[in-house]
């Protein structure tokens, strides 16, 4: 069919991409390509000299160990209770349901500095939820602003997501195969472990993938709870580029290499689990 | 209607659900009953009601030129994109069709690079020399305009291979119409939901951005996240009405994009 | 005592009745088929039998034992699903020892049955395959095998031909049959496909609005339709009111009249018609006459150039009285 468009028209096409691939460039790729070339530009010249200095550092490596924990932690307790949610979801009348995931799409406009403050309210040390709390007797004392804190507060913004990618997921479960394999003998345990769990495997394990990018490079939350103060990757690096104590743009690309560095792997073993197992093509 | 669910299990999945909503709603319902608290300290439940943060807040000059602010900030991406956005999918799915499978690809780098990591770079392009946006609104409209760029893909693709766009293209130009023409008055109304939709849902993520905003602009065009921000040591009341001001806003505008996205299905 | 009794069943949906008070008896070896248009129960009432929908009343006994407590994994009972209902993470070998894994049954021998299986339905070389990489027909037999496998007490099959296209309907109604003849497996078939029904069973019983309106063997069903639905939805019935048929045959009569296409004899008799159109449907012509102002569907087998009439012709018809079936 294009083959009948004169050269002239393909050109003239060709033109009104150029607009979007200025500012494309100019604001996605320029940075990300600057940021790549500038981690590598050292005092001492063109190198690894950033890297080495931030892996010998027990500073930087402990930034790097509180996000994956976090992240790890977030994105494994959202999921759980995204997962039970969604499959509860599934089950119940159309009204109730359409009303709660719409609410829960809603709730996912919360996150970021709004999130934050509203946690500080609830769960900070004067907070209602934690004299709720401590005088029903169940927690001594919680801290928001810790390691723990922030693993609460990041795994109740994983949830709306979480539930918006897996419900969808819950789809490809047929009703068939359940009545087919109870017919066969399979109760709901066998259920699951045979074919319910292997089928949603890919889903899963997508899902787990995303929410653990998204909680690695999460900065707002974490900024206004601590005011910059607690040590985690993305903190570390806006720390270095806008103009606090320490301002070093090359480090502070190291530090961004390292962040999407970690979150390629990440990626790459998701890709590398999901040959494994099994998949199902669209 | 099945047997594989007991009567008892549907009240526990009615359960679950209700619990689920009640984790969803807490920091909101919170975060309301502050704003209309006289006082609330270290007790479970506030100590009086009033409607005077909502009127402090709104009388508020700096609070307004912020919320000003931001909206300007996210039309003038909003409207970016829909110029820049348009003649992009038109052009791919009609001349190169190919290229869709790179544009997939790049829509994923707003989502796979985290915005610290972009600002990283941006700060250092276009803080000094003939490029300076820095402090500007004009570096955020460009920065938004990039992670509008996702959802607005994906949605008017979405669009344009529902109403098969080639069968069109072809139809009008055999009754005459020039390309041009044709893609003004056939193919632009049709994808009115598709973009209204993706608008709505852009707009809520873009009004409640912060990094960009407050690494790249910060207070020098202050948008009314970077004025929460600011506001942090002033009155956790007033601060509590700001919040449910700014969400209130975006609830109506993404309830708008739910009832569209409904009349499209 | 049948091997396969259902007595006294109901079947509510919030208030409406699918089905009350259903009663039918099935021999250990019969091949029953339910046929009947959509929504008239016959799915709804394999369901029931295979435990996957509850019952509101009545009992489904099975060489005696009541099923209607017992939860399906319980009841011994292999089922085909219109939709194949494989299980899309397992290879086809897979898929028909799953019935065998939830038994217990030890590696070797559930190797060896599969093998049988799948032999059986002529997929023995596509034991590694996936549903995924399995046509639609490849897939129902593997289906089958599956139910097969477990040598079930009962074989339930619900529609599972409907997604098939009409070639592969045919090869695999045949199939079907002969396993089952022998195996000697009792077996119950919904269709509403007549066609299907009057090919494969030795008893039919066609349902209607959740009743069941006859039941009797292919030949009974067909040239003796118990009432106008009856005739209605098997074979193409003549169905004329009683004072248009007396008028017809010069003879009174008091109840409706079925009156089979085929039964009419064309080119003699007392009846004279016109002919308004005909259709060529391979072997049979059909032709739609006017005898009298009665509108009537003759069936001429398509023989020779002489069986072709043109339309607007003059015709005498012959219908024999044994050919004039009252119906209620």
């Amino acid at each position: 069919m294009s083959a009948t468009h004169k050269p002239r028209g393909k050109w003239l096409a060709l033109l009104c991409l150029l607009p979007f691939a200025v500012f494309f460039i100019a604001f996605q790729i320029a940075p990300l390509v600057w940021v790549a070339l500038n981690s590598l530009n050292t005092p001492d010249g063109w190198g690894l000299g950033n890297f080495e200095k931030a892996f010998a550092s027990k500073f930087y490596m402990q930034a790097v160990k509180h996000s994956l924990q976090i992240a790890f932690w977030s994105s494994l307790f959202g999921m759980l209770i995204a997962i039970i949610g969604s499959y509860s979801l599934r089950q119940v009348d159309s009204k109730l349901r359409d009303f709660v995931i719409a609410f829960s799409n809603m709730t996912s406009n919360f996150a970021g500095v709004p999130l934050a403050f509203a946690f500080i309210i609830l769960l900070g040390f004067n907070g209602a939820l934690t004299l709720l709390l401590i005088q029903a007797g169940l927690i001594e004392s919680f801290n928001l602003y810790s390691k723990n804190g922030l693993i609460v507060l990041y795994t109740y913004f994983q949830i709306p997501l979480g539930v918006l990618l897996l419900y969808p997921a819950f789809d490809a479960l047929r009703q068939d195969w359940r009545e087919s394999a109870a017919l066969l003998g399979a109760g709901t345990w066998a259920f699951w472990r045979h074919i319910g769990l292997p089928v949603l495997t890919p889903a899963l394990l997508g899902t787990f993938v995303i929410l653990l990018a998204n909680a690695l490079g999460a900065y707002a939350t974490v900024y206004y709870l601590t005011t910059g103060n607690f040590n985690v990757l993305p903190i570390r690096i806006a720390a270095m580029i806008s103009g606090d104590i320490s301002l070093d743009p090359n480090m502070a690309s190291a530090l961004a290499m390292i962040l999407v560095g970690l979150m390629a792997a990440i990626t790459l073993v998701h890709q590398l689990l999901l040959r494994r197992s099994y998949h199902v093509p669209r | 209607m099945s047997r594989a669910d007991a009567p008892g299990a549907s009240l526990y999945h009615r359960a679950v659900v209700w619990l689920l909503f009640l984790i969803l709603l807490l920091p909101l319902a919170g975060t309301l009953l502050y704003s209309l608290a006289t006082s609330w300290s270290a007790t479970i439940l506030p100590d009086g009601l009033t409607f005077k943060w909502y009127l402090q807040l709104w009388g508020e000059p700096r609070f307004l030129k912020a919320f000003g602010q931001s909206l300007l900030v996210c039309f003038g991406a909003l409207a970016l994109s829909v110029v820049l956005i348009l003649p992009l999918l038109f052009v791919v799915h009609y001349h190169f069709p190919k290229l869709d499978a790179l544009m997939n690809v790049l829509i994923l780098l707003p989502f796979a690079v985290p915005p610290v990591v972009s600002a990283v770079g941006l700060l250092q392009l276009y803080g000094s020399g003939p490029l300076a946006m820095v402090g500007t609104p004009w570096i955020l409209i460009g920065c938004y305009f990039t992670i509008a760029l996702p959802f607005m893909y994906r949605a008017i693709t979405n669009n344009l291979q529902a109403i098969n766009l080639r069968d069109l293209m072809d139809a009008a130009h055999l009754l005459g119409a020039s390309t041009w023409r044709a893609a003004f008055v056939v193919v632009l109304p049709n994808l009115r939901k598709g973009l209204m939709v993706s608008l709505f849902l852009s707009f809520s993520f873009l009004f409640g951005e912060f990094v960009f905003a407050n690494l790249l602009v910060g207070t020098r065009y202050e948008t009314l996240q970077v004025y929460l921000n600011n506001m942090k040591n002033s009155s956790g009341h007033f601060n509590s009405a700001l919040v449910i001001s700014y969400f209130f806003f975006v609830l109506v505008f993404t309830w708008a994009a739910n009832r569209l996205n409904r009349d499209k299905a | 005592m049948s091997f396969l009794s259902i007595q006294n069943l109901h079947k509510n949906y919030g208030s409406t009745a699918i089905f009350s008070d259903i009663n039918a008896e099935i021999e250990q070896g019969e091949f029953v088929t339910l046929l009947g248009p959509s929504g008239c129960g016959k799915s709804t009432l394999l369901r029931c039998i295979a435990g996957l929908t509850e019952v509101n009343g009545g009992r489904i006994l099975l060489g005696g034992e009541d099923l209607v407590p017992l939860a399906p994994q319980k009841r011994g009972i292999g089922m085909v699903f219109q939709s194949y209902a494989l299980f899309p993470n397992m290879t086809a070998a897979q898929n028909v020892a799953f019935g065998l894994r939830m038994q217990k049954v030890g590696k070797a021998e559930s190797a060896q049955r599969v093998q049988e299986a799948l032999a059986m339905v002529e997929l023995g070389d596509f034991a590694g395959r996936y549903p995924h990489q399995l046509s639609g027909g490849q897939c129902q037999r593997v289906a089958l095998a599956r139910s097969l496998v477990t040598r079930p007490r009962l074989l339930l099959l619900d529609e599972p031909l409907s997604a098939l296209d009409a070639r592969i309907r045919k090869h695999l109604r045949e199939q079907i049959r002969s396993i089952q003849q022998e195996l000697g497996l009792t077996t119950i078939f919904v269709t509403h496909d007549q066609e299907e029904a009057l090919v494969m069973s030795d008893r039919i019983f066609l349902m209607n609005a959740g009743r069941i309106v006859q039941s009797g063997d292919a030949e009974t069903l067909y040239t003796a339709p118990a009432d106008a639905f009856a005739a209605g939805f098997i074979g193409n019935y003549n169905l004329l009111d009683a004072p248009t048929a007396s008028r017809l045959l010069g003879r009174p009569l008091s109840s409706q009249v079925a009156i089979r296409p085929e039964a009419i004899v064309l080119g003699q008799g007392p009846i004279s018609a016109i002919i308004r159109s005909h259709s060529l449907l391979g072997n049979i012509i059909r032709y739609r006459v006017d005898a009298g102002g009665v509108e009537l569907l003759v069936d001429v087998l398509n023989r020779s150039a002489d069986d072709l009439h043109a339309n607007g012709h003059p015709i005498s018809l012959d219908i024999a009285a044994s050919a004039v079936k009252e119906v209620a």
